[in-house]
């Protein structure tokens, strides 16, 4: 069930009105649905092709936006799917379930979000600070290198750290990992108390994310990733281990109880031994 | 190509009919481990469809054991270019939950529900049953036991156990000496090579009907690392790849053992269940285009009634 407050699901088609290259194997894809716009932050879609060239499980996007009419994601292309998507013409069909799963949270309790954001996983946190501006203290985004980032998206708002910085530095950006520029601008002295983390990205920056925001006593939120299935809570295909108790832990669903997890109730030595 | 329209079919789906004991609400159900505790996606909507459960005639609840299980390490699914392939390991929230939590949920939703249980011997299919009707006697939408005597994936019980048609007969007596009142249907792996001889026995000890199939056993290799990609090495194949296997299987046990047929495997369209029925089940169930899709069972229903409509007025 979706927890109250969020926008109920439905299962249509859309039709695709854009697949734009922001880069080599970076596209964002835009789709017209019959439905009114109506996302939180971190939430999901499973996207497919229609019957007959259906993928047995549809691929779940996060949401990058949602203006009148038309979703917006944005992908990179790794396999089957993502590549027969990087095909799509505008004008072709698609089919749309969501928006699915548990999203971060948009009230902070006062504090101030520090956004961290790892090559595809933008668009959760391009959509949180698009949606609260005020209160964002800081947003980072990191990748590997120049080709790998979606320029159009990063306004001089986003401090970009490149781990391969190459010949011309675009848009300010830097070379290192989003956790160096994080640990440059604060540093875990006690001077800031009052953030919250939120992210979205490869495990091992989002491992370096808990550790920085845990020596700082910062709240951290990280959206994560796992194969899925349906994508609605139904198959059990997509755990993620939690803390129950001490020293217990138990599956929760990533695609219902999360993707996105306060990090003080992950199960971390499970999530460490995968 | 269009197909053909199948003017043989007379049946409406969403017309409740009797299945032993009991008067089932349709045809159309969901198959076990594809669509939860019947619980999720109650939210949901469509273009045309109140919600997921619309015409459905049971939901086939997720396999439940005596104790809780946290199921199998990750991945568990792998995606085929036909079906997938998936290794959940019976994660369920164990039968006292399911008789304290899911059930009485289940009765005021109304959902029509068949509870699918699983064990490791006759005897405790037998206190699993005695359990759920005491509890669950009184429910107007509990219609039916399912017992999962095929799960592939459990490494201490499942699958030799339900090869064997003297154990699927000791469990079918053991549930239905506590279940008399509610269908009783019998689940049965393909992954064998007489199954007609274990539709027999199952009928001979006095289930209803028996489900037919669960996934066949599988393997897919990640050529990357050249090992398997399922931590367990095997995992079920479900999906469109297994729709003739499963068609071949119902036809054994129809025209070898008599016994009514409800069946599973493959099914994504109405015209796929069609054929189900033509060999003469009595009822399908839908699994993983469930998962892909939660109207999936929803749509079958409706186009069956549909096309059940235009028969009767043609
Ligand atoms: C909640 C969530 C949000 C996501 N948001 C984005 C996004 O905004 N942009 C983006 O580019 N990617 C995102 N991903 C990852 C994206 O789902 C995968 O890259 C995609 O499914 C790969 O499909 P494929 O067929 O191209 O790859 P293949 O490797 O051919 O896929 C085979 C199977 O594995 C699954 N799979 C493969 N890689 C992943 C992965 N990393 N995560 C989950 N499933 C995977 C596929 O869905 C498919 O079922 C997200 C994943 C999750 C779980
Ligand atoms: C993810 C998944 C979980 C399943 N879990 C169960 C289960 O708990 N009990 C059971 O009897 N069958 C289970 N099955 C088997 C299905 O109920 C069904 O028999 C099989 O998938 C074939 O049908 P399909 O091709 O329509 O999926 C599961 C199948 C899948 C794909
Ligand atoms: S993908 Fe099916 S439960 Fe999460």
């Amino acid at each position: 069930m979706a927890a109250p407050g969020l926008p109920r699901p439905c299962r249509c088609e859309g039709v695709v009105t854009g697949n734009e290259p922001l880069g080599p194997g970076l596209l964002r894809l835009s789709v017209r649905l019959p439905l009114e716009p109506g996302f939180v932050p971190g939430q999901f879609a499973m996207l497919n092709l229609p019957a007959g060239r259906a993928w047995t499980f549809g691929r779940p996007l996060s949401i990058l936006d949602w203006l009148a009419g038309e979703v917006s994601f944005l992908y990179r292309v790794v396999g089957r799917g993502t590549g027969e998507l990087a095909g799509l013409k505008p004008g072709a069909a698609v089919t749309f379930l969501g928006p699915l799963g548990t999203p971060f949270p948009l009230d902070l309790g006062g504090r101030k979000a520090v956004l961290v954001a790892g090559g595809v996983g933008l668009p959760p946190l391009f959509a949180w600070r698009k949606q609260r501006p005020q209160d964002v203290a800081a947003a980072y985004f990191g990748a590997r290198d120049q080709e790998d980032a979606p320029w159009p998206l990063l306004d001089s708002g986003w401090r970009v750290g490149l781990e391969d910085l190459g010949p011309s530095a675009r848009g300010g950006a830097r070379q290192g990992l989003v956790t160096d520029l994080l640990e440059e601008d604060f540093p875990a002295d006690g001077t800031r108390d009052d953030c919250t983390v939120l992210a979205c990205g490869p495990w091992p920056m989002l491992e370096a994310v808990h550790r920085q925001a845990r020596r700082r006593g910062w709240p951290c939120w990280l959206s994560l990733e796992e194969h899925m299935g349906c994508g609605y809570g139904a198959c059990k295909g997509c755990v993620v281990p939690v803390a129950d108790g001490p020293d217990a832990w138990r599956p929760a669903t990533c695609c219902q109880d999360g993707p996105v997890f306060d990090a003080a109730h992950l199960a971390w030595p499970q999530l460490e031994r995968t | 190509m269009m197909p053909a329209t199948p003017q043989w079919w007379r049946v409406d789906p969403l017309e409740p009919f009797q299945l032993g004991p009991r008067l089932i609400p349709g045809r159309i159900w969901t198959a076990s481990g594809c669509f939860a505790y019947g619980l999720t996606g109650h939210e949901m909507t469509a273009p045309g469809f109140a919600s997921p459960f619309a015409g459905l005639g049971a939901v086939v609840t997720k396999t439940v054991t005596p104790a809780a299980r946290a199921g199998n390490p990750m991945p568990r699914l792998v995606e085929t270019p036909c079906g997938a392939l998936n290794s959940i390991g019976l994660e369920n929230v164990g039968l006292d939950a399911f008789i304290r939590d899911v059930m009485p949920e289940l009765e005021k939703r109304g959902v029509p529900f068949v509870a699918s249980i699983a064990a490791t011997c006759p005897e405790q299919f037998g206190e699993m049953a005695r359990a759920l009707q005491e509890t669950g006697g009184g429910l107007r939408h509990w219609h039916g036991l399912e017992l999962n005597l095929s799960c592939p994936n459990v490494a201490e019980g499942g699958h030799d156990f339900g090869k064997d048609p003297h154990t699927v007969a000791a469990c079918v007596r053991a549930a239905r000496e506590q279940v008399t009142d509610r269908a009783l249907l019998a689940k049965l792996t393909p992954n064998v090579g007489d199954i007609a001889a274990l539709a027999v026995a199952a009928s001979g000890a006095g289930v209803d009907a028996v489900s037919a199939v669960n996934t066949f056993v599988g393997l897919e290799v990640d050529l990357a690392t050249g090992e398997p990609i399922l931590p367990r090495r095997f995992g079920g194949y479900s999906g469109p790849a297994i729709l003739p296997l499963a068609l071949a299987k119902v036809d054994e046990i129809v025209r070898k053992a008599g016994v009514p047929v409800v069946g599973v495997g493959g099914i994504a369209t109405a015209e796929d269940a069609l054929k189900f029925f033509a060999l003469g089940a009595v009822a399908v169930q839908v699994g993983t285009a469930q998962m892909r899709d939660p109207f999936s069972a929803a749509t079958i229903a409706r186009r069956l009634h549909e096309i059940y409509l235009g028969n009767k007025r043609g």
